[in-house]
């Protein structure tokens, strides 16, 4: 109920800002007025190749299975490694699939762990996400040190998430100590009569020492500053990327007889940069 | 206020158009558009609007619709009201009816109807939809099985393809009747139409997204069915339409082979060859498709020639059919086989696809084929086989509950053409009654028969077989004297003797008539008995004498039977060709007590004629 108000309140000031835009569109409001950054390039991930590839195996490794009590979400899906819940699709994309399997249900979760990550800059995904109650898309990151500090100290930015039932809403999150699962700050996007499986959207956090920005389509909708978290800023540290479609738990709910499957999140690039010195 | 601000604004725009005509310049044909119709979004918010009218449907309670006042959708003006009758309300069985304009809306710039409903209690709608002008109803979309609660919901009904809603009038129908015999009231407010960005992933969808091959033939019409839409809702869950045909742009790949027009109705037209019909809706593609496997002109089944009055038919074109319950039981759970019968040229095929097993049902009445001696069926396997197909005909006799089989090899080369079999009713093994048949079965014993056309199913006798004899048994010349009889015309019976005593047997006794000689009939004999007046000494005697008569017996016994009891077979040759006469010398059955003889008893099968029962002196 929390993030449901929080969404309302942050959601009318969006509709007025829109008008704003509209009717007096030479001036940009302070809050969008962003200092201009030299972003350069240091990983990205394009997703050009054949069809049914799994993703580079330089970049990205699996979670597999059901983890430990549905991914600690009670979480009902297994993750597989098989090109039929994870593959390129020839169009540049690649593309996570989660089935109906009767009474199981399959998807994937890749990561960078190992592999990539980085401490502050701009990353960024185009997303196009599946949809359906019970759906849980997501585009997120975990501290390095998760193998000595266990989660939530760790740290989590969730750069996307978004419940199937809800279409039309995203969430951006962070996780720390003291402020974790139930209980974390987020902030939420609407489209206004779209959805965002209908078509492509980027989403993005920039990331340095002060603070996380969250944006939809370059659209800054939330920023947390480092005096906004009631624990400890546990964003000094470098994250690495996670990409996965679960199915059910307790962020969303579980799915329905009536959720279409199978589901696909079309996932365009992942690209991360830093601020040119 | 946003409605009566839109209101407001709207009496400007016409004049701001105005303005700009009589503004213009001077117009040339060029300018001249065709005639639009206005694009009003509303059917119902506070009232009716401009030129909406409701009519009933036929059988309907005419009032159940009616404007409310009270119970409205966040305490607007008035809302829809719908009373659903209990059943046996006088007035009407259920609630429906039309919400239409008398001139057409254009609603290509819209892509759903919506509105918010609240019902009294927890209920289904049988239907909603849009589309239904009382007339074409050319754009129809229905939704079945609305749920409704008691708060109010808003509702979405997607158009499949607004654009070629240039000129709709049907705005709104709906049809429901009791839950479990009770009545309720729902309501419909702020009906109109949007253009929602929040529904997505349109699909649509023939033949249930099904792509169907059929095996056809030159002349055979078969309807495109199965036509839905499903669209994903903003809750993520997925709403399924069943839309018209007009939606569909239908395309066949080899029109030379098969058409298909626009109601979607396939004629097969040329071949041998493949046309595959599929469909698209504006420029989307539909999920489904029908490939006609033409076979070029169909080979009908061999005419019947049997006369009519030697026939029982069940399905034919050439003779009077009894009734039929059903050709496809749909034996559940076992059964997969399907029907898709077909009509050329008047002759109508049945066609079973998808084939395990399946039964034909003629019980009320049922065929008393006691006077055939034949089960005909022409049998077509469209699909080429690759080896021996064994097909096996089950005859149950519901009285008498009792089946017999009969299993026919049809090869490789006889398939893909019309195999006639007359089968003998004699060689249904089991087959010990035939006077109440009631199903007729088909089985693929040898599990490669994908489907079959059958034509021309019926009894028939043929004639060479009469199932009744034509001249009556030779009359005995015994003297009377020398003569115990227990079943003749020639001599007197036993006095008392019950010809048909029940021992439980499921034999139909009767007498009857042959050239105006009394004769006994033992009809579906199972076992069947003779009760003496009383205890005879036949001891003085030498034979049993016995003319008996049967077309379709395979097995048939004769007891003599004294107390105890104490009884012995003997075996009697069947069938006979006319009347066998028999002398039985009495010593044949031992150990009965020939000084004590009670009973007589038949045991076997088939329909029996019996007359000049009698004990004989040398």
């Amino acid at each position: 109920m929390n993030k449901m108000n929080k969404f309302k309140r942050f959601h009318i000031p969006s509709a007025l800002m829109l008008m704003v835009i509209i009717f007096w569109g030479c001036e940009r409001d302070n809050f969008q007025k962003l200092d201009e950054r030299n972003w350069q390039i240091t990983w990205s991930d394009e997703f050009n190749g054949q069809a049914g590839q799994l993703p580079d195996a330089s970049k990205w490794t699996f979670d597999l299975g059901t983890g430990q009590d549905g991914w600690g979400n009670s979480e009902l899906q297994s993750y597989t490694n098989s090109t039929a819940n994870i593959s390129l699709d020839d169009e540049g994309n690649l593309v996570i699939t989660a089935i109906n399997q009767g009474n199981r249900f399959t998807s994937a979760r890749i990561k960078t762990q190992g592999l990539f990550a980085q401490k502050y800059g701009r990353f960024e995904a185009r997303i196009k996400t599946p949809y359906g109650p019970g759906l849980w898309p997501a585009f997120w990151m975990l501290g390095e040190n998760i193998e000595t500090v266990p989660w939530p100290g760790c740290g989590e930015i969730d750069i996307m998430e978004l419940r199937g039932q809800e279409p039309h809403i995203i969430h951006g999150t962070i996780h720390g100590p003291g402020y974790s699962g139930g209980n974390p700050i987020t902030g939420s996007y609407a489209l206004v009569n779209d959805r965002f499986d209908a078509d492509f959207h980027i989403y993005a956090i920039e990331w340095d020492k002060d603070k996380i920005d969250f944006f939809v389509d370059d659209y800054l909708y939330q920023r947390i500053e480092r005096g906004d978290v009631p624990g400890e800023w546990v964003y000094d540290q470098p994250f690495f990327i996670l990409l996965n479609v679960a199915v059910g738990g307790n962020y969303v709910g579980f799915p329905t007889a009536q959720t279409p499957f199978p589901q696909k999140m079309y996932i365009d690039y992942v690209r991360v940069f830093r601020e040119a010195e | 206020m946003k409605t009566n601000m839109l209101i407001r604004l709207k009496k400007y725009i016409p004049i701001v158009f105005l303005a700009a005509l009589f503004m213009g310049c001077e117009r040339d044909l060029t300018d001249l558009q065709p005639v639009t119709f206005p694009d009003n979004p509303e059917v119902f918010i506070d009232g009716f609007t401009a030129g909406l009218n409701y009519a009933a449907f036929g059988g309907s309670v005419p009032t159940a619709f009616d404007v409310d006042k009270k119970e409205t959708y966040n305490n607007s003006e008035a809302s829809m009201r719908f009373d659903v009758p209990n059943a046996g309300d006088p007035r009407g069985a259920y609630a429906g009816g039309v919400f239409f304009t008398g001139t057409g809306r254009n609603l290509t710039g819209y892509n759903a109807l919506t509105f918010w409903a609240k019902a009294s209690q927890s209920a289904v709608i049988d239907v909603v939809g849009f589309g239904n002008d009382l007339g074409a109803s050319e754009y129809q979309v229905t939704i079945s099985g609305m749920q409704v609660s008691t708060n109010w919901q808003k509702y979405i009904i997607p158009l499949p393809n607004s654009s070629v809603l240039t000129a709709e009038r049907g705005m709104f129908y709906y049809s429901t009747g009791p839950v479990d015999g009770k009545g309720y009231s729902f309501w419909v407010d702020e009906l109109k139409f949007e253009n929602l960005g929040t529904i997505a992933h349109p699909q649509f969808i023939i033949l249930n997204g099904q792509d169907q091959v059929e095996t056809s033939f030159v002349g055979v019409e078969k309807m495109i069915t199965g036509l839905t839409s499903v669209f994903n809702l903003p809750t993520g869950v997925n709403q399924t339409l069943n839309i018209a045909p007009a939606y569909f742009e239908f395309t066949s790949s080899n029109p030379s082979i098969a058409t298909v027009d626009a109601a979607g109705k396939v004629l097969v037209t040329g071949g041998p060859g493949q046309s595959v019909i599929t469909a698209k809706v504006g420029d989307a593609e539909v999920n489904g498709s029908l490939t006609i496997q033409s076979q070029g002109v169909f080979q009908l089944a061999p005419v019947p020639t049997r006369p009519v009055e030697n026939v029982i038919s069940v399905f034919s074109n050439a003779y009077p059919n009894v009734p039929v319950n059903y050709y496809n039981g749909y034996w559940e759970p076992y059964q997969t086989t399907l029907s898709a019968d077909f009509e050329v040229d008047g002759d109508q095929v049945l066609n079973y696809t998808n084939f395990n097993f399946v039964g034909i049902e003629f019980s009320s009445p049922a065929i008393d084929a006691s006077a055939m001696t034949h089960l005909h069926a022409d049998i077509f396997i469209p699909a080429a086989l690759t080896g021996n197909a064994q097909m096996r005909f089950e005859l149950v006799d519901l009285v008498a509950t009792v089946s017999g089989t009969f299993t026919t090899t049809i090869t490789p080369g006889q398939s893909q053409q019309w195999v006639s079999l007359d089968i003998p009713l004699s060689n249904f093994a089991g087959l010990s009654a035939k006077n109440n048949l009631g199903q007729l079965i088909f089985v693929d014993v040898s599990e490669n028969i994908a489907g079959f056309y059958a034509d021309n199913i019926y009894f028939f006798n043929d004639g060479t077989q009469p199932s009744s004899p034509a001249t009556a048994a030779p009359v005995p010349t015994h003297p009377a004297a020398n003569v115990t009889s227990v079943f003749s015309d020639t001599y007197p019976s036993v006095p008392g003797t019950d010809l048909n005593p029940d021992w439980g047997q499921a034999t139909v006794v009767t007498t009857v008539q042959i050239q105006g000689n009394n004769t006994l009939k033992l009809a579906g004999l199972n076992y069947q008995g003779i009760q003496f007046g009383a205890s005879q000494d036949v001891s003085s005697m030498g034979f049993l004498h016995l003319d008996f008569w049967t077309a379709n017996s395979t097995a048939l016994s004769i007891f003599l039977i004294s107390p105890g009891p104490v009884e012995t077979p003997y075996t009697l040759t069947v069938p006979t060709s006319g009347w066998s006469s028999i002398d039985i010398p009495l010593s044949s059955f031992a150990p009965v007590s020939l000084t004590d003889v009670i009973q007589l008893k038949f045991d076997g099968n088939g329909d029996i004629y019996l007359d000049n029962v009698y004990f004989r002196k040398n």
